[in-house]
């Protein structure tokens, strides 16, 4: 459904120069600076696929939708969706595709959401059956019914959220990207969003791109993760992949009374594990010591009681790794192996 | 044709929202259209006073003038009613990015922005421009035959599209420096310019607004024909070449700047 | 009065810094504005070549040229959107902020249209005053302008500024009583054109209409100091359009008070 070939994204903006003197600079001087927001990646998705788009902010993610939509012209590469390339047939590629940006809405902002929906119907040509039916099936699964005759810019976020996700379903497209689909709702909206797009996803194959940061999302829904960090695809494979090779470690962070007994610690020895089995990290303002181990291999208790032996305890929390965190070990080794 | 009816409809759906919206906040409305028909009426009271002092301002009667002012407020009302959102585009659409939505929708990107909104502050202008047409028809200091009437509506509509060429030419520079609104309004107040005859003006400043930035073929030339003993019919044949050629160039800068467009949050 | 200062210079400083961040887009509205001073500049150029007298309204060509283009410094020094903030403080709702705060909310916007118009004319206005003296001198054959001249020029647009940012203020006060002061603004400018002597010389009226200008506040707005400047006012005229000026400035003040509190009463009743 959909071919990335190679994509690359350049961003050339003027040379800044600090301060006053540096602005009058500016305005003469000609020097570029040539930003890669996209670094020569390459990845395809199959007809019917979830796939989780990953990476921090600014990691380029945004940058390669905005590509595969049309909106943004590659510096180099070529993408298919569908089997169109989006720049050179832009309208053709708009006819398949649906997308939500989470921070921004597509509908008008004065109109009730109802004439958002007629408008819509009008510029992707449904007819008027498949209107009735597909408005029937949004209403179900999203409930718009509650606030249609409401003005967009009446809407919680929830609400425009849902609002959203049904306009970019209207024309029932081939490929639906979501952006931040789920960002600053609430659990139970969450909930019901994730379940929308599993329906949608399972009625009409519709292949679905998200990009997020809420690992609930992932879990929930995608099959596949791609991550991406400086412009660089790092992982492309199944989430279970992902898991098993990262996502054994367990974070404890204590905050202790007597930080310069730490050096009395050697935790690595004590369980005989390497660097990757057990790392600490001591966080001077809060005193709070962190000790990161391989959950197979290490117990809870086991850690607590080595340290207790050294240093008492004030405070003690644990954690599983959050997505978030196998994502930063990614980063931290470089490209990971998907299977 | 089948995408020209498409078009069409989703026009008047959009359009019909639109008169929805206004009318929801009638006083609104009022006050701006009135807003703009009382300037150009101050505008015509400067003529008078300034006609109290002299009979003709170089061969040219006050009647004359009235007309030439009340005949340029017709295309540049029609441009202003049409397509006001392209000043959008200018101040912030590519600055912040909500641009994207245009290049989302299976439709023409130009037909998107300027079907978006109507601005019925222009019918204030048009109104002036209507009256005062209507007055100097009455004075009797216009041709009025078939061909100059139809003529007269030939002429309009390529003042309008010269209007909206150089509002579209300068709202896309916005692709390059982010916003271009400040370049817009000088370009867009040229057109005062062309509420008096040309020849009053140095050189330098009639072949810009001849030629540059041809706001002189949207007023004074063409109203000059319909007046009696005026310019021939060349110069509304003329007036469009310079509409096809500004839209032209318009719309080709204008589709240049959507391939370098990079959207907000870079 | 120096605490005064120490109070409200920051309004009037921030507001300069602001406009030297935006100069660049600041540069194409003064060029925007010079336009209708060219514009007059033609028109007016004609129209003394086509009437065929040496004076109209009291004005020789030469005179008309120095008008026009001081009409442009006095309004760079003068006029300033003041009412504008108003209105958008008001929908905002940050007026009410400004009761809690133990600042007089007047004075704050007084001390950033000061700002704003040190702004407008130390950046273009002064250039084309020094310009426009040298063109008089070089082509136009006049005397410069005396000393005694410009301070007198000066003082009495500082009273039209004042003037003008105290009227406006009570301007502004509509936006407390209607949502929509887009279209009331367009008329205000349009009749300002006029009323204030920028668009023609008020000598121009008829003898009547002058007469019912000489008992508003407007003419004293551009069109007092201008005249100042083109010398036509001496001896006990000169000081009666100064005292008027004087005056006015009172009678506004008092004005914008009584508004301000008709207004806050009514702000604090709502609960605004």
């Amino acid at each position: 459904m959909i071919e990335v070939k190679n994509i690359s994204k350049d961003f050339v903006s003027p040379k800044k120069y600090p301060g006053l003197k540096g602005a009058v600079k500016g305005l003469f001087s000609n020097e570029k600076v040539v930003k890669t927001a996209v670094d020569d990646i390459s990845f395809s998705i199959r007809k019917g696929e979830i796939v989780g788009y990953i990476g921090s902010n600014g990691a380029g993610k945004s940058t390669t939708i905005k590509m595969m939509t049309g909106i943004l012209t590659p510096t180099k590469g070529t993408c298919r969706v569908a089997g169109i390339n989006p720049n050179q047939n832009r309208k053709e590629n708009a006819k398949n595709i649906g997308v939500v940006f989470g921070q921004r809405t597509q509908l008008w902002w004065d109109l009730p959401l109802g004439e958002s929906f007629t408008i819509l119907k009008e510029i992707y040509d449904v007819p008027a059956e498949d209107f009735s039916a597909r408005m029937d099936f949004l209403n179900d699964v999203l409930e718009l019914q509650d606030f249609i005759d409401r003005p967009v810019r009446t809407l919680s976020l929830g609400q425009r959220m849902r609002a959203d996700l049904g306009a970019a379903l209207l024309h029932n497209p081939k490929v639906l990207y979501l952006d931040e689909p789920t960002i600053g709702l609430d659990l139970v909206v969450k909930d019901n969003i994730r379940r929308a797009i599993k329906q949608i996803n399972e009625k009409y194959q519709t292949t679905v791109i998200l990009t997020t940061h809420d690992i609930g999302d992932i879990e929930e829904l995608c099959s596949r993760i791609i991550i991406i960090d400086e412009g660089k695809l790092i992982y492309d494979g199944s989430l279970a992949n992902l898991k098993d090779t990262y996502g054994n470690k367990r974070k404890i962070s204590m905050e202790i009374r007597q930080p310069w007994k730490l050096k009395e610690l050697h935790l690595e020895e004590t369980f005989g594990v390497g660097e990757d089995g057990c790392s600490t990290e001591f966080i001077e303002e809060t005193n709070s010591f962190c000790v990161t181990f391989d959950k197979h291999r290490i117990q809870v208790p086991q850690v607590l009681s080595a340290v207790m032996e050294v240093t008492e305890v004030k405070d003690v929390q644990i954690q599983e790794t959050e997505l978030a965190q196998i994502v930063k070990e990614i980063y931290n080794h470089g490209t990971a192996e998907g299977r | 044709m089948n995408a020209c009816k498409r078009y069409m409809r989703l026009y008047r759906v959009l359009a019909a929202q639109f008169f929805k919206t206004v009318m929801q906040s009638k006083v609104d409305f009022l006050m701006g259209l009135f807003g703009f028909f009382f300037t150009q009426i101050m505008g015509i009271a400067f003529l008078y006073l300034v006609f109290d002092q002299i009979p003709s301002l170089q061969g040219w009667t006050l009647d004359q003038l009235i007309f030439i002012y009340g005949f340029a407020q017709i295309p540049r009302g029609i441009d202003h009613l049409l397509t006001d959102n392209i000043w959008l585009v200018a101040w912030r659409l590519v600055l912040n990015g909500d641009f994207d939505r245009y290049m989302l929708r299976p439709m023409n990107i130009f037909f998107q922005i300027i079907a978006e909104k109507l601005q019925p502050d222009a019918l204030g202008e048009l109104l002036v421009g209507a009256i005062l047409v209507v007055r100097s028809l009455a004075k009797g200091i216009v041709t009025v035959d078939a061909a100059h009437v139809v003529l007269f509506f030939v002429s309009v509509m390529a003042g309008a599209l010269i209007y909206t060429s150089i509002k579209l030419f300068f709202a896309a520079l916005a692709f390059w420096l982010k916003t271009s609104g400040p370049f817009l309004q000088v370009a867009y107040q040229m057109s005062d310019f062309a509420k008096y005859p040309t020849e009053i003006y140095a050189k330098g400043v009639r072949f810009l607004i001849t030629w540059v930035i041809p706001f002189a073929f949207v007023a004074y030339l063409p109203a000059s024909f319909f007046l009696k003993s005026g310019a021939g019919a060349g110069v509304i044949g003329f007036e469009w070449v310079i509409a096809i050629v500004f839209w032209c160039i318009a719309y080709y800068v204008f589709n240049r700047g959507i391939r370098v467009y990079e959207s907000a949050g870079n | 009065m120096g605490r005064l200062l120490k109070i409200y210079m920051p309004f009037a400083s921030n507001e300069l810094k602001r406009q030297l961040a935006y100069r660049g887009a600041f540069y194409l509205f003064i060029i925007t504005s010079l336009f209708s001073s060219f514009i007059s500049y033609y028109l007016w150029m004609a129209v003394y070549g086509s009437s065929g007298q040496g004076v109209l309204g009291g004005l020789t060509q030469n005179e008309m040229v120095v008008y026009i283009f001081m009409v442009y410094v006095t309004s760079s020094i003068v006029t300033v959107s003041l009412s504008t903030w108003v209105s958008d403080d008001v929908v905002q709702g940050t007026v009410a902020m400004n009761l809690i705060k133990p600042i007089d909310y007047r004075l704050s916007l007084i001390a950033k249209a000061l700002g704003r118009v040190s702004f407008q004319f130390l950046a273009p206005a002064v250039f084309v005053w020094i310009g426009l003296e040298i063109y008089k001198v070089t082509v136009l054959d006049m005397a410069p302008v005396s000393v005694m001249g410009v301070v007198l020029y000066l003082f009495s647009s500082g009273m039209s500024f004042l003037l003008f940012v105290l009227f406006d203020f009570c301007f502004g006060m509509i936006a407390f009583f209607t949502t929509y002061i887009f279209g009331l603004r367009m008329v205000k400018e349009a009749l300002l054109g006029f009323l204030t002597g920028q668009l023609i010389p008020i000598s121009f009226f008829p003898e009547a209409v002058q007469r019912v200008f000489g008992f508003l506040p407007f003419s004293s707005m551009i069109y007092t100091p201008v005249m100042i400047y083109l010398g036509k006012y001496t001896g006990r005229t000169l000081a009666f359009m100064l005292l008027r000026q004087g005056i006015w400035v009172l009678a506004l003040y008092g004005l914008g008070s009584l508004i301000w509190k008709m207004v806050t009463k009514r702000l604090v009743v709502l609960g605004g």
